[in-house]
């Protein structure tokens, strides 16, 4: 059928039928429809012959395909920017300055009159009664969160100075 | 893919016409015309792009017959077929830039453009099923049951033939159908499959051998015997 090369290892049998096949594939002519609907492929005319030019089609798919990733960077980078302040918004909310803050805002101060007791620590005593012993002022700050320090401890007596030459206890 | 081709494979890749134990004048003068239809074919090729389209009909006068041959020989039905070669045409008219007479000639790259037709419409193909669930339409049936010569094989022998390549994978279809059908070389084959040399070998070999075991389930050919069906009227 062809050259030795192509039809060596070919069983005859199947040479003699696609020889046959292919005589019968010979026959075939394209059909009157398929003559009729190349002529009308021919008589259509084919819109912009010139401006069809496959290199500028395809710089203009690349130009397309740019744009459209400078455009997605941009709303990327705007997105962002519009993201930054809304976000520490949000953790001012969630976290108000308030409750974070060291010392409260509000507090009331308190002047107690204490006396030494016999074991040797500060007690308060009624204001109206007669000093025992020498009489302090404990000034005591109570916060609005519960809290409440001692802010000094002075004699009652100025001209009684008994621990520093200003005459006052400073706590620790 | 390099498919720059000597004259003398030119000459063979257009002279499809078998002439065996030609003289040297008789192959010098179809050389020589050979040469001239692979200009003419590129002439064509450029008149078509530059938007003449009387040049589309040239092309298919030239190659329309042998483009229905393969594609008979790759689809069931002679309506597909003919549906196959239209669309080659029509894309061939929309994009007719494609073409680069420096890989090929203008023959292979319209059996390529067919090949990758006949491939997108079997996969399309794919994702239809069918209701019809007797198995009376099927072409295995159809094979064993001898039927009536179709509208392409003209006998019922041939008939059978055809349903056992049908039956084979596409890429092992179309190797027959170029290779041994259309007697195209090797190396336009190469060209038109878009894959080396010997690929197209291998793939050959192993087509029909498939075939062949095919047809012998069908006791179409007797493997034990090595004479040829003369007594069935074949040659």
């Amino acid at each position: 059928m062809k050259d030795d090369l192509q039809t060596s290892a070919m069983h005859p049998q199947f040479v003699s039928l696609l020889r046959q096949y292919a005589r019968d594939l010979a026959q075939i002519a394209p059909s009157t429809e398929l003559d009729a609907r190349i002529g009308l492929l021919v008589a259509a005319r084919r819109p912009n012959v010139e401006t069809a030019r496959r290199v500028p089609r395809r710089m203009q798919v690349y130009a397309a395909a740019a744009g459209f990733a400078g455009l997605a960077v941009g709303v990327g980078i705007f997105i962002g920017m519009r993201l930054k302040p809304n976000e520490s918004v949000a953790r001012d909310t969630v976290w108000p300055a308030a409750d974070l803050t060291m010392w409260p805002t509000d507090s009331v101060s308190f002047k107690i009159p204490a006396e030494y007791s016999a074991q040797g620590t500060l007690v308060a005593v009624d204001p109206n009664s007669k000093n025992t012993s020498t009489r302090y002022w404990i000034d005591v700050v109570v916060s609005n969160d519960g809290t409440f320090r001692i802010e000094r401890i002075v004699p009652a007596d100025p001209n009684h100075t008994r621990n520093g030459h200003d005459g006052t206890f400073h706590t620790p | 893919m390099a498919r720059a081709m000597s004259p003398t494979r030119a000459v063979r890749n257009f002279s499809r016409a078998r002439r065996p134990n030609a003289g040297a004048a008789r192959m010098r003068r179809a050389g020589e015309a050979a040469v001239h239809t692979m200009n003419d074919d590129n002439q064509c090729m450029a008149q078509l792009a530059s938007g003449n389209t009387s040049a589309l009909r040239e092309l298919y006068q030239r190659h329309g017959r042998a483009l229905l041959r393969f594609s008979s020989a790759m689809c069931r039905s002679r309506q597909v077929a003919e549906d196959m070669v239209h669309d080659t045409f029509v894309a061939l008219l929309h994009e007719p830039f494609a073409f680069d007479p420096a890989q090929g000639t203008a023959f292979g790259y319209l059996c390529g453009v067919l090949r990758h037709r006949v491939s997108r419409h079997f996969r399309q193909q794919k994702r239809w099923v069918t209701l019809d669930t007797d198995d009376d339409a099927s072409p295995v049936h159809a094979s064993d049951a001898r039927s009536p010569a179709d509208e392409i094989a003209r006998s019922e022998i041939t008939a059978a033939f055809r349903h056992a390549m049908l039956e084979l994978p596409l890429q092992h279809r179309e190797i027959i159908a170029l290779c041994d059908l259309e007697e195209l070389p090797y190396t336009a084959v190469a060209g038109i499959l878009q894959c080396p040399i010997g690929t197209v070998r291998s793939r050959l070999h192993r087509a029909r051998a498939l075939l062949t075991l095919r047809l012998a389930s069908l006791e179409l050919i007797d493997l034990q015997n090595d004479s040829p069906l003369t007594h069935r009227g074949l040659t």
